[in-house]
């Protein structure tokens, strides 16, 4: 049986999602769903998102484009035209799952809510990705990147004690509602599969979703007990030391202690190196706790320490020494990083804007399974195989939708 | 048909084993949907996780336990691993993240445990990898940003890297793995076979890397460190309102949302600057415009800057601070933030005996319309010893006396 192949069966996902939810599609088409990804005739707006491999700007030659639709399939549909929105609730009457991130109440008003297409298609799981989530009085709040990692407070704790909140690179925000939404569209999946027969509708707060990302830091709580705001800190933590990034001979490393035992061998080592007898002080050694109000001095003596030796150095040696030392890598570091290739993360794939490029596909190593090598499809790749050859219109039909802009 | 109360995952029985942020993180989502999560703990060996926040150590662990069946057992005893494998026996899926060494050594190793049930959904979370060269490395997830190529995209060029003092790398792996789990289950139903999936914190947080990660293969290029301004937006970043360590997040993309930014502040004459009137002015004269707007929101309180804006379409937040999450009338209407016990957490005596405390935790930000993700109770560890040893397992109220004493269910 091929979809054996992969972890889920070829699930089919109409993807109606931006930034906010795009990831949530890439994670079922990597693994198996047929993910129709619908975009506007003139294309998603995230095909002119730079960076442009090559630097050549081009629909087809979007990094972000690139990695975030492999696996998926494109057709163009123009949703704001009446035929356009018939031609959808025809593609939903043959979904599993519809995922959007459009604004609040943008379908519902084309006539392409949930209850509206639950009518023609029960099984229907739809979610929906949104800033603040479908209800309560920040509904319809616009937002972006940097307004969600605001409006969660993940910002209020990113960046030094001195100075103004600082964003997280990397677009962070664009992770947390996708992962949630993943996880809820497979729960109902489970539940209509299994035990009811019948879709469902998944509301996502992305605002939500950023906060689980953080829980760790406790904002809500450290109010509710201490009326304390937690705020920033630096990199390096100031509750357990010595955890952060430092100085080492080449750049930067890494490392955390956070057991008793922990601390004793690093504070065996430290002495090995240094000859610097004030770390085996009795007052240094147990938990955090005990080490948090010696924070300057502790810091002092385990950079005098960290900068006599390599990266490479520290990683290995402190792993032999059962420490946490990890490098602080950035991308071309990841590209031929040894762990990463023995877990099966890459998948070259040809693309024929693009060329040959590793990806990194799939986030789970799992025996017997491959993801999905596809690449990202051409602008409306598919138009004739899915409205001819699924939904059964003619080549004529075809044509006229073309000629009046809804294809 | 509605069965068990309309749970998504009724029926679906995992094992849990393991301490920290991500395996832990997914198996609350798990049990949210429905399944049940039974939690393996002992009191010999706390998780760190148990003491945080420091102020209240154990306050934090509702968001990770809560709707759990928590169990002592210890697993390193011959008595406490054949009670493990016993408990697999009956369940769907093992779940842990223990390094392949640390369960070869106590005898729950992979081949052991498929031998014990063939038909097991095996989800291993590792911290760099299951095989390959680091297999025995250790690692945390709040370091972990670092390695996956995160905190060197963050904060200004030639800044040191910038990362969030949080577990950061652990939440995508946590929030990852139900997705495995539950795709596994779907094909142990079509298939008749388990599976036995690794995931890892490092390679979880690399992923999300992968625009950067494809255009440094075609020009060599390293992502350009912005701080918090952007390469097509401007005004773009946070600015100082009234009060203290108070700012406002603007983000103007647009034309249209530039007028719309302008109108909203009564179109004062800085903004008729014709640095300003286009989008590339802007952007060539981000530090310019930045003090400028400045200067504006500086006069108001973040919640006026962001209602101001908000109200004229511009995409505006206040920095959330935790009062503002804790009191915000948005968060309340959705529900968010639940009222929870927990137990203040002590070395050295048995859980049972620790003292309560009242707290919050926050409810799944995915809201499913007809099997609600629940908030589910939160019990204390080994506060489900009786229903797990007695009930699952079938033991008599003497054996497990017995093992208790022993130091096995302890």
């Amino acid at each position: 049986m091929l979809q054996d192949d992969n972890l889920l069966p070829p699930y089919r996902v109409l993807d109606l999602t931006d930034e906010k939810g795009v990831f949530c599609a890439k994670l079922l088409a990597d693994y198996g769903a047929d993910v129709i990804r619908v975009e506007l005739p003139s294309g998603d707006p995230s095909r002119s998102r730079g960076p442009f491999t090559g630097d050549i700007p081009d629909a087809e030659s979007s990094a972000y484009f690139l990695y975030y639709n492999t696996n998926k399939r494109s057709i163009t549909l123009d949703i704001e035209t009446e035929s356009g929105r018939l031609l959808l609730r025809r593609l939903a009457a043959t979904a599993d799952v519809l995922v959007e991130s459009q604004p609040v109440g943008y379908l519902e008003g084309l006539g392409l809510g949930y209850e509206s297409l639950r009518e023609t298609n029960p099984r229907l799981v739809m979610a929906s990705i949104s800033p603040f989530g479908q209800s309560g009085p920040w509904r319809g709040y616009k937002s972006s990147d940097l307004i969600a990692l605001a409006a969660s407070g993940y910002m209020q704790i990113t960046g030094e004690p001195d100075g103004p909140p600082v964003r997280q690179g990397n677009e962070q925000s664009h992770f947390p509602g996708s992962q949630h939404a993943a996880v809820a569209i497979m729960g109902a999946l489970y539940y209509r599969d299994m035990l009811s027969g019948e879709g469902q509708y998944i509301d996502v707060s992305l605002q939500e979703a950023l906060i689980t990302y953080y829980t760790d830091a406790h904002p809500a709580l450290a109010w509710m007990q201490l009326g304390e705001n937690v705020t920033r800190v630096g990199t390096n933590s100031t509750l357990v030391v010595p955890l952060g990034a430092f100085p080492c001979q080449d750049g930067w490393i890494s490392a955390g202690i956070i057991t008793p035992r922990e601390w004793d061998a690093l504070a065996e080592w430290i002495y090995e190196v240094t000859g610097n007898e004030e770390v085996l002080n009795e007052q240094y050694r147990g938990g955090n706790q005990d080490r948090a109000p010696h924070i300057d001095i502790l810091t002092a003596m385990f950079i005098d320490f960290s900068s006599r030796f390599t990266a490479e150095e520290l990683f290995h040696e402190g792993q032999r020494r059962n420490l946490v030392f990890l490098p602080v890598t950035d991308v071309s570091d990841l590209l031929e990083d040894p762990q990463l290739e023995a877990s099966h993360t890459w998948t070259e794939m040809e693309h024929p804007r693009a060329g040959r490029l590793k990806y990194p596909l799939g986030v789970f190593d799992i025996e017997g399974v491959t993801p999905s090598g596809i690449p990202a499809p051409l602008l409306g790749q598919h138009n004739r195989d899915i409205y001819c050859g699924e939904l059964g219109l003619t080549d004529q039909e075809l044509v006229e939708l073309r000629a009046s802009g809804v294809i | 048909m509605v069965a068990d109360g309309r749970k998504a995952l009724a029926g679906v029985r995992v094992v849990e084993l393991g301490p920290y942020v991500a395996l832990p993180l997914t198996g609350r989502l798990l049990a949210s949907l429905g399944a049940e999560v039974i939690k393996v703990e002992t009191n010999k060996v706390l998780d760190e996780m148990a003491f945080i926040p420091a102020w209240s150590r154990g306050a934090g662990q509702p968001d990770y336990q809560r709707g759990k069946k928590r169990i002592t057992l210890d697993v390193r005893t011959p008595e406490g691993r054949d009670l493990l494998l016993d408990l697999i026996r009956v369940s769907d899926v093992f779940m842990t993240n223990f390094r392949r060494n640390i369960l070869d050594r106590w005898g729950v190793d992979f081949p052991t445990i498929n031998d014990v049930r063939p038909d097991v959904v095996i989800m291993w979370q590792t911290g760099l990898g299951g095989n390959g060269p680091y297999y025995t490395y250790k690692s945390y997830g709040i370091l972990v940003q670092h390695m996956s190529g995160v905190s060197l995209m963050s904060g200004d060029e030639g800044e040191p890297p910038v990362a969030i003092n949080t577990s950061y790398s652990d939440y995508h792996t946590g929030i990852f793995q139900p997705v495995a789990v539950i795709g596994a289950l779907l094909r142990r139903q079509r298939t008749g076979r388990g599976a036995i999936m690794e995931s890892s914190i490092f390679r979880s947080g690399a992923v999300t890397a992968g625009p950067a990660i494809l255009d440094y293969q075609t020009d060599g290029r390293l992502p350009t460190r912005r701080g918090n301004q952007d390469a097509s937006a401007a005004p773009h970043g946070v600015y100082r309102c009234l009060g203290e360590d108070r700012y406002c997040a603007i983000a103007v993309f647009t034309d249209a949302e530039w007028d719309a930014f302008c109108d909203a502040l009564g179109n004062p004459e800085w903004t008729q600057d014709t640095k300003f009137t286009t989008a590339m002015g802007r952007l060539d004269n981000q530090d310019l415009l930045d003090g400028q707007v400045g200067k504006w929101t500086a006069q108001f309180t973040a919640e006026q800057v962001m209602e101001r804006l908000q109200a004229a379409g511009v995409a505006a937040s206040i920095v959330s601070q935790g009062n503002d999450l804790f009191s915000s009338e948005h968060l309340k209407a959705r529900g968010f933030y639940r009222e929870t016990p927990y137990y203040l957490a002590e070395r050295g005596i048995p859980a049972t005996q620790w003292e309560r405390g009242d707290g919050i935790a926050w409810n799944s930000p995915a809201r499913l319309s007809e099997s609600p993700m629940e908030f589910g109770a939160y019990s204390n560890i080994g506060e489900d010893n009786r229903y797990v040893f007695g009930e699952v397992l079938g033991l008599p109220d003497t054996e497990i006396q017995r093992l208790a004493e022993a130091g096995v269910i302890y």
